[in-house]
């Protein structure tokens, strides 16, 4: 088991965003984690990421505990993320921005910038290396931030939301670049709203559902859920489809 | 032709760090070390305030300890005013592991109204202690007693050694800039999350800044005092000292190697010029200059000079093809 995240709770005052959610991810896997809007998805992978701490269950990562650990030291364990709102460092250059990622295991200087160079290349930036940062658009910066993430040579990469937002052209390329880090040996999950996409990335989705894991397995047979269509589509509609 | 931006300004510098020997004007002398004192705490300043983006008003509090360090190691031990940097620095150490690492917990605004807190109270702790002077405050040596106390009349062996200090802060700046540290500092500077997910111990790179920051600043407030050779709570902890060096940064580029550095050979000789032809009753003036500053900066030009320097370089161009 490469993360294992058990009986996950998030309290917000007297709301339960996420309510004893379970997740188990095996090395080389791509997961997806689906869920309407407010189902508590983000939560959950905030949870995960370190940027939020759950009130109740543990989070298993390599066979350490994590459960409370910030979010700098999970990334050195090799817990990489993606905002679903991309944050570039203004003020520094493309190449700039990947190499804050490549400095944490190559602390010298040159090693850093061949690393982000690396990476550039591979997530399809290279041209765009010099530039201010601030140059890229909503679709370059989604990819300026997998590239950064990339660049701390992660385990596990967490993309929330890395799609959403870009027109179907840039959602192929997109699909595309996760296909190849997965090749590459990432393990991954992908949070997503968009079910084509899931449908045609992952291996295994988890569908939330207020707070909770509502359903989980194959796209297929997750879609094919009559629960799970209630949830998206309201309760007539998953009764009268066949 | 590429490089005539580059020879050109090495040129410009040269002459610039050597023009006050080569005057024989004593006013333009103090002026000059003046302006090198101001870069010296400006540009520490920049370390935390300009790179690492958590904007101080309260860095006399550093300023003030240095000079008083050196005052009080004066007075009360009737050494050498210089040999109470070193003990400034350690303040400096201290002060800044107690009051960054709480104060570091908070963003923005609330970091920037938390360090003018700190400065005010250190201003009127030090104006009620009678030890240290109260509000007459400390008075260093009338007339040398060895070479030790640096006490000079003219204005060229001060400015040798504060070029000099300013200098080995400007290396470190360097080649922190080039290095992971400065990286980091960028980072967090502009997006907290964001470096903490790429690993970036945040609230330890922020504390490396304040340290370096704090030393250097200490230390430009015991060769003020060693100037000067007299300080005062207003002198040393007044939110102007604090002011002086977060205006300069931002008017010549904070965050940028040499931004604090331009912004003093503006202000500096600004400040004392006008100070001797409006005379003594009206030193006021110059902050009226300063306000001003401030909105043009924030109004025209957020990156400060510096922001203009790629189109004279012809960077500007290169970036945007």
């Amino acid at each position: 088991m490469l993360l294992e995240a058990k009986g996950i709770i998030k309290t917000f005052g007297s709301f339960r965003a996420v309510d004893e959610a379970d997740l188990t991810l095996q090395e080389h896997e791509l997961i997806g984690l689906i869920g309407p809007n407010g189902a508590g998805k983000s939560t959950f992978f905030n949870c995960l990421a370190g940027d939020a701490l759950p009130d109740g269950g543990s989070i298993r990562f390599r066979d350490r505990e994590i459960t409370r650990m910030a979010p700098h030291d999970r990334a050195r364990l090799g817990l990489a993320r993606t905002f679903q709102v991309p944050i570039v460092f203004d003020g520094m250059t493309v190449r700039e921005n990947v190499m804050v990622g490549a400095f944490l295991r190559r602390p010298h200087r040159h090693a850093a910038a061949a690393k982000a160079d690396e990476v550039l290349a591979f997530t399809g930036l290279a041209e765009q290396a010099d530039q201010p940062v601030t140059t890229l658009g909503t679709p370059g910066r989604k990819r300026l931030e997998i590239a950064r993430a990339l660049a701390s040579e992660p385990t596990v990469l967490l993309l929330d939301e890395a799609l959403a937002g870009l027109t179907s052209a840039e959602v192929e390329t997109a699909i595309a670049l996760v296909r190849r880090i997965h090749e590459s040996g990432i393990t991954l999950i992908v949070v997503e709203h968009i079910m084509e996409v899931i449908h045609r990335l992952t291996q295994r989705v988890i569908v939330f559902q207020q707070g909770r894991v509502l359903a989980e397995g194959s796209p297929a047979d997750v879609t094919a859920d009559p629960r799970v269509i209630e949830a998206y589509l309201g309760r007539r509609a998953g009764r009268h489809r066949p | 032709m590429k490089n005539f931006p580059r020879v050109l300004l090495i040129a410009a510098a040269a002459a610039l760090v050597a023009a006050p020997f080569l005057t024989g004007n004593p006013f333009y002398q103090r002026i000059a070390a003046l302006t090198a004192l101001a870069a010296i705490s400006a540009s520490a300043w920049n370390l935390i305030g300009g790179y690492g983006g958590q904007v101080s008003f309260g860095h006399s509090v550093y300023f003030g300890i240095g000079a008083y360090a050196s005052l009080l190691a004066y007075t009360k031990l009737g050494v050498p005013p210089i040999a109470g940097a070193p003990l400034g620095v350690l303040a400096s150490f201290a002060l800044s592991v107690i009051v960054g690492l709480p104060s570091f917990r908070l963003r923005g605004h609330y970091f920037s109204m938390a360090t003018i807190a700190i400065a005010a109270l250190a201003e009127v702790l030090v104006t009620n202690w009678g030890f240290a002077g109260g509000a007459i405050g400390l008075m260093g040596p009338a007339s040398p007693r060895s070479l030790a106390d640096l006490l000079f009349r003219s204005a060229l062996p001060y400015y040798a050694l504060f070029v000099a200090v300013l200098a080995s802060l400007l290396g470190f700046t360097y080649l922190m800039q080039r290095g992971r540290m400065g990286f980091y500092l960028r980072a967090l500077g502009s997006g907290e999350r964001a470096a903490e997910s790429l690993g970036v111990p945040i609230r330890r790179y922020k504390l490396y800044a304040l340290l370096v920051s704090g030393a250097f600043t200490s230390l430009a407030g015991s060769l003020y005092a060693v100037m000067v050779g007299f300080i005062d709570p207003g002198s040393g902890f007044g939110i102007l000292v604090s002011v002086n060096m977060v205006v300069m940064s931002a008017l010549g580029g904070a965050g940028t190697l040499f931004g604090p550095l331009v912004g003093a050979i503006i202000l500096v000789p600004l400040e004392e010029t006008t100070n001797a032809l409006l005379g003594g009753g009206s030193s006021g003036a110059a902050y009226v200059v300063y306000g001003a500053i401030i909105m043009l900066i924030a109004r025209f030009s957020p990156g400060g000079l510096a922001q203009w320097w790629p189109l004279l370089s012809g960077k500007g161009r290169r970036g945007a093809a």
